[in-house]
C-alpha cells in the first residue's frame, strides 16, 4: 500500500502511524449562523461528534439541508465552528501546513471558467509547490483518469458540469493527498463516472489515504464506505459501519447455479422441516441497473462507438495507484471498468462492501458451516423465471441505447 | 513565492481572457492619440505641451484609476462570491499570499498598460514638436522638454516679528479691551501684506541664494518665473514693470515689460548674474497706478536646468504609478469584506473624500464648517459641530496629503524636475505608508473571514 511514498516526495508523509490513528477528531462541534445582527438565524451542525480513522472510507449522509456540507466546509477551515472542536492530522483546520495533505472537491465545482483544463491543474498544482515535470505529468495522467485527456485546451466554462466534475476532481487528487474530502462527488456524473469514483475511492483507501464522503445519494456510500455517520436536522442520528447498520441477521441467501427440477424439491423438503412455507422466498437475483449500465456502455465500447463528450474511464493516474508493481502485469488492461469486475469478484479490501447484487458473492464453504441452522432458499421453476427476464433485459436495453444515443 | 506567483498569474490571465486588456490598452492609446487633436493648442511650445501632457495625462491617470479601482474591487470580491476562492484557501497557501499575489497582478498589469501609454505620449510630443516654428522648438527643448528645479526667497517666519509688535501694542494700550488671538492675526496679515504688496512708484528686491549650485549653474541660463496681482484693473489689462537683474555693485540686465495679472510669466535671463556668493539678486519697479501683489508662495522663483525631459518623464509616470497601486490595495482591501459593488462604491468614496483636500484645507483655515465672517475671512465663533468636526478634518487632510502632495502631470507640463527624492519619498508615503496600512487591513480582514456562505451560492 505504501509503495508510492516515493513519487509524492514534497508531501509531507507522517501518516504512517499505527493504524488506529485518528485523522479527523471532531468534539462538540457545533455551527450556528447568524444574521446580519448576530441573532442566531440557524443551527446547521449542533454538538456533534465523530472521528475518522487513518484508511477508512468514512461517509456523512443525510438529506439536503442536514448540515452535511457545513461540517465539511468547518473540516476544511472555510467556515469557523460557534462551538466545539476539530483536529485534522493533529492541527487546527485553518492550519496551512496540513493542507497540503488534503485533497477537497466541493459540492460545486468551482473551477476558474477562463482557464483550460491543463492550466487549471497547472495553477492547483503551483499552491502545492510541485515541480514543473511532477506538474505536468500528473496533470496528463490525472486528466487521462478522469477522460479529459482530449479537451486539454479547451477552457472549462464551456464544460458540461459533468466534465467540470470531472476536473474538480482531479484537482483536489494533485497533491496525491492522505485525506481526501469529497462533497456530493458523484453529483451531475453519468453513471460511468459515477462508477469510475467509486472505483477510485476504492482505489485511494486501499492505499492507506482516507476518504470523506458526502452524500444523499445512497448507492455511493453504501458501495464505498466503511463507516457512515447519518445527519438530521444537524445532528448524528446514527454511526456505525455499513455492517452493524444494515446486517438483518436473520435472513440467510443461497445462490447457485439452476439446479434440476428434483434437486430443487428435495432443498425445499429439507427446509421445510425447519421452517414454515411462507416464510421462504425463491427468486432470480436480478442485477442492479448501474451494472446493466455498465454492461451496455462497455459493449458498445467494444464495438467502438464515437462520443463528443468526455471520453470515459481512464485508468486511475499512476501516482495515485500506487499498485504498479504489484499488479504490474494487469497495469496494461487495468481499465476501470475491466477492474469493477475483478473487484466484485473478491478484490474488496478487507471491508463488507462491494458492488452489490448482480454477480452473486461467492459462498463459502467454512460459512455454510457456520450457518448451518438458519434456512436457506433453493430455487424453484428455473425456467419460468428465465423468460420474463429476458424481456425485461431487452426492454432496458432498448431505453438505456436511447439515453446514450440522445446523450451523445 | 512560487504560490504568489501563481496567483499573479491567475489574475493576469484573467485580465487578459475577460479581454479587459484590450478594451483599456485600446482606450488609453486612444486618449493619447485622439484627445491631442481634438483639443487646439495656441501654436506655442509651452501651450502644446500644456495641452499634450496635461490632457493626456491627466486621461491616463483617471482612466486607469478608476478601471484599476473597479478591477481591485472585483478581484478578490468576484472569487468570493462565486466560491472559487474555496478551491484556493484549502491549498496550503496562506491568504495573505492570496491577497498579494491578487495585488501584485493588478500592478503588474498597470505598470504595462501605464509604460504603453507612457511610450506613447512620449512619442507623440516628440514627433508633434518638429511640426512647431523653429523659435519654438527651441523654446521646447530649453524651458519645456527639460527637467528644471526653482529656488525662492527662503520664507520668513513672522511669529517673532508679531509677538514683539504684539507685546509693545499691549504695554502701550493697557486698558483696551481686545481679542488677543484676533490681533495677533491681523498683525501676521499686516507684515505678510509688507512682504508681498508693491506700492505705485516703489520697488521689491528679492534676493535668492544659489548656494553650492553656483558651480553647476555657471554659464548657464536662468528662468525668472513670476506671477501677480493687481489691486486695480486698468484699460490695457496689462501693466509695465520694470526689472533690473544682477549683483548690486556690478553689471546688471534690465528688462522692460508689460504683463498681464494672475498668470505665470516666465523669462530668461543672461548666464552669471548672481554674485560671487551665489547670490541672485532681482529687483523690481512698479510703475504703474496701481499696487501689485506678489505672494510669498508663487509671486517669483528661479528656474534653473537640472536634468533631461525623458527620465524626468519615467520619474513623473512613477509617482503616478504609487497613485495605482493605492488605489489596488484601496480596492482589494474594500474587497476583502464587502461585495463587489458595495466594495466599488465604499472606494470610490474614499476617493472623493481624497480629492477634496482643498475643501479640507480651506475649512480649517476657515475655523468652522459653518459660515464665514466675509469681513475677515474666517468664523466669528465656533458652533459645537466644529469641535469634533476640525480635528477630523484636520487629520484627514494630513492623511491626504500624503498622497495629494504630488503634482507629476503639472510638474511635467512646466518643464518641472521630479528628483528622484520626490520620487522615493512618494513611494515611501503613498506606496508604503499609506498602501502598507490599508494593505494591513485587508490582509487581516481576508484571513479572519469565513468564506463560505451557509448554502452553495450559485
Amino acid at each position: 500500500m505504501a509503495l508510492l511514498e516515493s513519487i509524492s516526495g514534497s508531501v509531507p508523509k507522517s501518516a504512517t502511524a499505527s493504524p488506529n490513528e485518528n485523522v479527523i477528531v471532531v468534539r462538540g462541534l457545533t455551527k450556528v449562523f447568524k444574521d446580519f445582527w448576530g441573532r442566531p438565524k440557524a443551527r446547521a451542525v449542533d454538538n456533534v461528534d465523530f472521528e475518522v480513522r487513518r484508511g477508512e472510507v468514512f461517509g456523512l449522509l443525510g438529506p439536503n439541508g442536514s448540515g452535511k456540507s457545513t461540517t465539511v466546509k468547518m473540516l476544511l477551515g472555510l467556515l469557523y465552528p460557534t462551538k466545539g472542536h476539530i483536529e485534522v492530522f493533529n492541527h487546527s483546520p485553518r492550519h496551512v501546513a496540513t493542507k497540503s495533505r488534503i485533497g477537497y472537491l466541493p459540492e460545486e465545482s468551482y473551477l476558474y471558467r477562463y482557464l483550460n483544463s491543463g492550466e487549471t491543474l497547472d495553477f492547483f498544482g503551483n499552491l502545492f509547490d510541485l515541480p514543473a515535470k511532477e506538474r505536468a505529468k500528473r496533470s496528463e495522467q490525472l486528466l487521462e483518469m478522469v477522460g479529459l485527456g482530449s479537451v486539454q485546451s479547451r477552457v472549462v466554462g464551456e464544460f458540461s458540469k459533468g466534465m467540470q466534475r470531472r476536473i474538480g476532481l482531479a484537482q483536489a487528487l494533485i497533491n496525491d493527498p492522505d485525506l481526501v474530502i469529497l462533497d456530493e462527488p458523484t453529483a451531475g456524473l453519468d453513471p460511468i463516472g459515477c462508477r469510475e469514483v467509486k472505483d477510485l475511492i476504492l482505489a485511494l483507501a486501499r492505499r492507506g489515504k482516507t476518504v470523506i464522503l458526502s452524500s444523499h445519494l445512497l448507492a455511493d456510500v453504501e458501495d464505498v464506505c466503511d463507516r457512515v455517520v447519518i445527519y438530521y436536522g444537524g445532528k448524528i442520528q446514527a454511526m456505525g459501519t455499513l455492517k452493524e447498520l444494515l446486517a438483518t441477521p436473520d435472513v440467510v441467501r443461497i445462490t447457485t447455479p439452476p439446479l434440476p427440477r428434483e434437486s430443487m424439491e428435495r432443498v425445499l423438503a429439507l427446509i421445510r422441516k425447519d421452517v414454515a412455507e411462507e416464510k421462504i422466498r425463491i427468486d432470480n437475483p436480478t442485477q442492479n441497473l448501474e451494472s446493466y449500465f455498465l454492461g451496455v456502455v462497455q459493449r458498445a465500447r467494444q464495438s467502438d462507438a464515437a462520443t463528443s463528450g468526455a471520453t470515459s474511464g481512464g485508468r486511475v493516474a499512476e501516482y495515485l495507484r500506487g499498485d504498479e508493481n504489484v499488479e504490474g502485469s494487469l497495469a496494461g488492461t487495468n481499465r476501470v471498468l475491466e477492474r469493477l469486475t475483478l473487484t466484485g469478484a473478491g478484490a474488496t479490501s478487507g471491508s463488507e462492501k462491494m458492488p452489490d447484487a448482480a454477480p452473486a458473492p461467492t459462498v463459502q464453504s467454512s460459512k455454510l458451516e457456520a450457518l448451518t441452522k438458519p434456512l436457506e432458499k433453493p430455487e424453484a421453476q428455473p425456467n419460468q423465471a428465465e423468460a420474463p427476464k429476458v424481456e425485461d433485459l431487452e426492454k432496458a436495453n432498448q431505453k438505456l441505447s436511447d439515453l446514450l444515443n440522445k446523450k451523445k | 513565492m512560487k504560490k504568489i506567483w501563481a496567483i499573479t498569474v491567475l489574475t493576469l490571465r484573467a485580465a487578459v481572457r475577460f479581454r479587459l486588456v484590450w478594451v483599456l490598452g485600446l482606450l488609453l492609446v486612444g486618449s493619447v492619440v485622439l484627445l491631442p487633436l481634438l483639443i487646439k493648442d495656441d501654436g506655442t511650445a509651452r501651450g502644446f505641451t500644456q495641452i499634450l501632457l496635461t490632457y493626456t495625462l491627466s486621461a491616463i491617470t483617471g482612466l486607469l484609476g478608476i478601471s484599476t479601482l473597479w478591477l481591485a474591487c472585483g478581484v478578490l470580491a468576484r472569487d468570493i462570491e462565486e466560491s472559487q476562492i474555496q478551491m484556493v484557501v484549502v491549498k496550503p497557501v496562506s491568504r495573505w499570499q492570496i491577497w498579494l499575489g491578487k495585488w501584485l497582478g493588478i500592478v503588474i498589469l498597470n505598470a504595462v498598460l501605464l509604460a504603453l501609454s507612457g511610450v506613447s505620449v512620449y512619442g507623440l510630443l516628440l514627433y508633434r514638436a518638429q511640426k512647431l516654428p523653429p523659435n519654438e522648438q527651441a523654446i521646447l527643448r530649453n524651458e519645456v522638454l527639460v527637467a528644471r528645479n526653482s529656488l525662492k526667497e527662503p520664507t520668513v517666519d513672522f511669529a517673532p516679528f508679531v509677538e514683539e509688535r504684539l507685546q509693545k501694542l499691549l504695554k502701550e494700550n493697557p486698558t483696551a479691551q481686545v481679542d488677543v488671538a484676533q490681533l495677533r492675526r491681523q498683525l501676521t496679515e499686516q507684515f505678510k501684506a509688507s512682504e508681498q504688496i508693491v506700492d505705485t512708484g516703489q520697488a521689491r528686491r528679492w534676493q535668492i541664494d544659489l548656494g553650492f549650485r553656483k558651480l553647476t549653474l555657471k554659464d548657464q541660463p536662468l528662468f525668472v518665473r513670476t506671477k501677480f496681482i493687481a489691486a486695480q484693473t486698468n484699460a490695457s489689462g496689462t501693466y509695465p514693470i520694470f526689472w533690473e537683474i544682477g549683483p548690486t555693485n556690478g553689471l546688471r540686465q534690465p528688462f522692460r515689460m508689460s504683463l498681464a495679472p494672475e498668470t505665470f510669466h516666465e523669462f530668461v535671463i543672461a548666464p552669471n548674474l548672481f554674485d560671487d556668493k551665489g547670490v541672485l539678486t532681482i529687483d523690481m519697479l512698479n510703475y504703474n497706478e496701481t499696487a501689485l501683489l506678489f505672494t510669498l508662495e508663487d509671486g517669483l522663483e528661479v528656474l534653473y536646468r537640472e536634468g533631461g525631459f525623458g527620465l524626468n518623464f519615467a520619474r513623473g509616470l512613477g509617482i503616478i504609478f504609487c497613485w495605482l497601486a493605492l488605489m489596488t490595495t484601496l480596492g482589494l482591501t474594500a474587497g476583502s469584506f464587502l461585495s463587489f459593488p458595495v466594495a466599488a462604491f465604499l472606494s470610490i468614496g474614499f476617493l472623493i473624500v481624497g480629492s477634496s483636500s482643498s475643501v479640507l484645507s480651506q475649512t480649517l483655515e476657515e475655523g468652522s464648517i459653518m459660515g464665514v465672517n466675509h469681513d475677515t475671512g474666517v468664523a466669528d465663533k465656533k458652533s459645537a459641530v466644529d469641535y469634533v468636526a476640525l480635528p477630523v478634518f484636520a487629520g484627514l487632510l494630513k492623511v491626504v496629503n500624503l498622497v495629494q502632495d504630488f503634482s507629476p502631470v503639472e510638474a511635467l507640463s512646466s518643464g518641472r524636475s521630479i528628483t528622484w527624492g520626490v520620487l522615493g519619498l512618494a513611494v515611501v508615503q503613498i506606496v508604503f505608508l499609506m498602501g502598507g496600512v490599508i494593505a494591513a487591513i485587508g490582509m487581516v480582514v481576508f484571513s479572519r473571514r469565513e468564506l463560505a456562505a451557509a448554502q452553495s451560492n450559485s
